[in-house]
């Protein structure tokens, strides 16, 4: 599939096969469609580039998500930092000038699954988006977050139990409302 | 309570599970913009490798003749002359201007026969030749270009299409040219703009010439490297033609259209001339800009 040659033919040929798993992981992870683009598409330029570095012998797909998830923590650690100072002063002057009905409506639900999951660790997060998301097995998750694969059960069925509380909790009455 | 299966279709739920369709597709053409770039990079650098390896060669062989006569001074800077410094990509007969004409039907009312009460159009008569013309005036000056030709107002008929969706059908005659000739390094996308005769006309030394617009995309993600471009095609025209070239201004942004110009750096969209001009005025500024770019591209 990869032809050092044909970079352009080759980067076709993976950024189509695989660009909705990618941008699916990314959407959830950072709860912001556009986001999740900018993102998605800053994961297959860096593939493009280590494209000739990429090793035979390892999982394609695996190798593609390890990067998305550098990507979804680079992002994460930016925004984390940026909100440091939203939150300061210059909140209050935001908060004049955007009226509520500029901003995008998001439904009761969905305000609370992204609450909750961005309430996560960024590990955990990660993991449970890609066990149950994208469906990688345990093998796989634990080859993406370089880490054991007794790590990766354990932090999928935290976050789990994590989300379950905190849905359950707020979301009961939100959850009927919205049917 | 819900269970992990509940809980996993909430998430699916609560977050759109597909991006936008135009995402899909510039991207796409980002990442093959971005491959062809890296091929580029590495062409220029076995191009660098190759020119030094002839100017060592040139050099140890002006050596030689160095111990034996005297004369061999004027060969050495002779030979550094013909293969030191190459004169850029000019003299080569790889595509370097690629020109089209996306709405290729806009024309001109003097060369039609017919009624002055509709906007001007024909499917032959048509800014076509305007490109035609730089294309021809490009390759007189050494500088290799690919004309096309396209009937894009026939495609979009035959498919259904508007006006609107005539950069989809063009971008992708573009894209193909684009992967068949990697050496192509400048795209003009030529057009003919709506003004009257007085406002889309300037004398110069006593001859008259159409005037030149040129557009370039905000929403492009190459925007600054084609402004920069069209700039300095701008400034070298102020040069030569003081007051032919009206500027570059900046459009795409509502409604959104790259004009295609993500696709190449270096792309700009050319206006020449209003209705009321004639070929002989859009010709004649057509040849201009052709020695404006012959002298921004060998800078």
């Amino acid at each position: 599939m990869v032809d050092l040659r044909d970079l352009e033919g080759s980067i076709v040929e993976i950024y189509n096969q695989h660009y909705l798993d990618v941008y699916r992981f990314l959407v959830c992870f950072s709860g912001n469609q556009n986001d999740a683009e900018d993102l998605t598409q800053e994961v297959f330029i860096r593939v493009l580039k280590s494209l000739p570095n990429f090793k035979t012998d390892s999982n394609f797909k695996t190798w593609i998500f390890s990067i998305a998830k550098h990507v979804a923590l680079d992002h994460y650690r930016k925004k984390k930092f940026s909100t440091i100072f939203k939150e300061g002063f210059f909140s209050k002057l935001e908060s004049k000038e955007k009226k509520p009905d500029e901003e995008y409506e998001k439904t009761e639900l969905e305000h609370y699954v992204h609450e909750a999951i961005s309430k996560l660790k960024p590990n955990h997060r990660a993991a449970v988006i890609l066990r149950g998301i994208n469906e990688f097995s345990v093998k796989e998750t634990a080859e993406i977050l370089q880490c054991s694969e007794a790590k990766v059960k354990v932090d999928y069925h935290r976050a789990l139990k994590d989300l379950k509380r905190k849905l359950d909790l707020d979301g009961k009455e939100v959850l009927s409302n919205a049917k | 309570m819900q269970n992990e299966k509940e809980i996993i279709n909430m998430i699916k739920d609560s977050h759109p599970q597909n991006p936008k369709k135009e995402f899909i597709i510039s991207t796409e053409n980002l990442l093959r913009q971005k491959a062809r770039s890296m091929r580029k990079t590495t062409r220029v650098r076995k191009l660098t490798v190759a020119t030094s390896g002839i100017f060592l060669f040139a050099l140890a062989f002006s050596w030689l003749f160095l111990l034996n006569g005297k004369e061999t001074v004027m060969n050495l800077t002779n030979t550094i002359g013909a293969e030191g410094i190459p004169s850029l990509a000019l003299d080569e007969k790889e595509p370097l201007v690629f020109i089209y004409q996306t709405h290729n039907v806009e024309a001109y009312y003097p060369e039609l026969q017919g009624d002055e009460d509709r906007v001007p159009f024909s499917d032959t008569t048509n800014v076509t030749l305007v490109g035609k013309e730089l294309s021809n005036a490009l390759e007189e000056r050494n500088i290799s270009a690919i004309h096309d030709d396209t009937d894009y107002s026939k495609i979009l008929s035959e498919r259904g299409l508007t006006f609107n969706d005539a950069y989809t059908v063009s971008g992708e005659v573009l894209q193909k040219a684009l992967t068949e000739h990697d050496s192509i390094e400048v795209v003009l996308d030529i057009h003919r703009e709506s003004n009257k005769k007085d406002d889309s006309t300037t004398t110069i030394a006593g001859t008259e010439y159409a005037k030149i617009w040129m557009y370039v995309s905000k929403t492009a993600d190459n925007y600054e490297i084609n402004k920069a471009f069209a700039l300095k095609l701008h400034d070298k025209l102020e040069d030569l033609y003081p007051g032919l070239s009206f500027g570059v201004i900046e459009r795409g942004v509502n409604p959104r259209n790259t004009y295609n110009q993500d696709l190449q750096d270096n792309s700009v969209l050319v206006s020449i001339g209003g209705m009321e001009n004639t070929f002989e005025e859009t010709f004649r500024t057509a040849d201009a800009l052709a020695e404006a770019i012959k002298e921004v591209l060998s800078k």
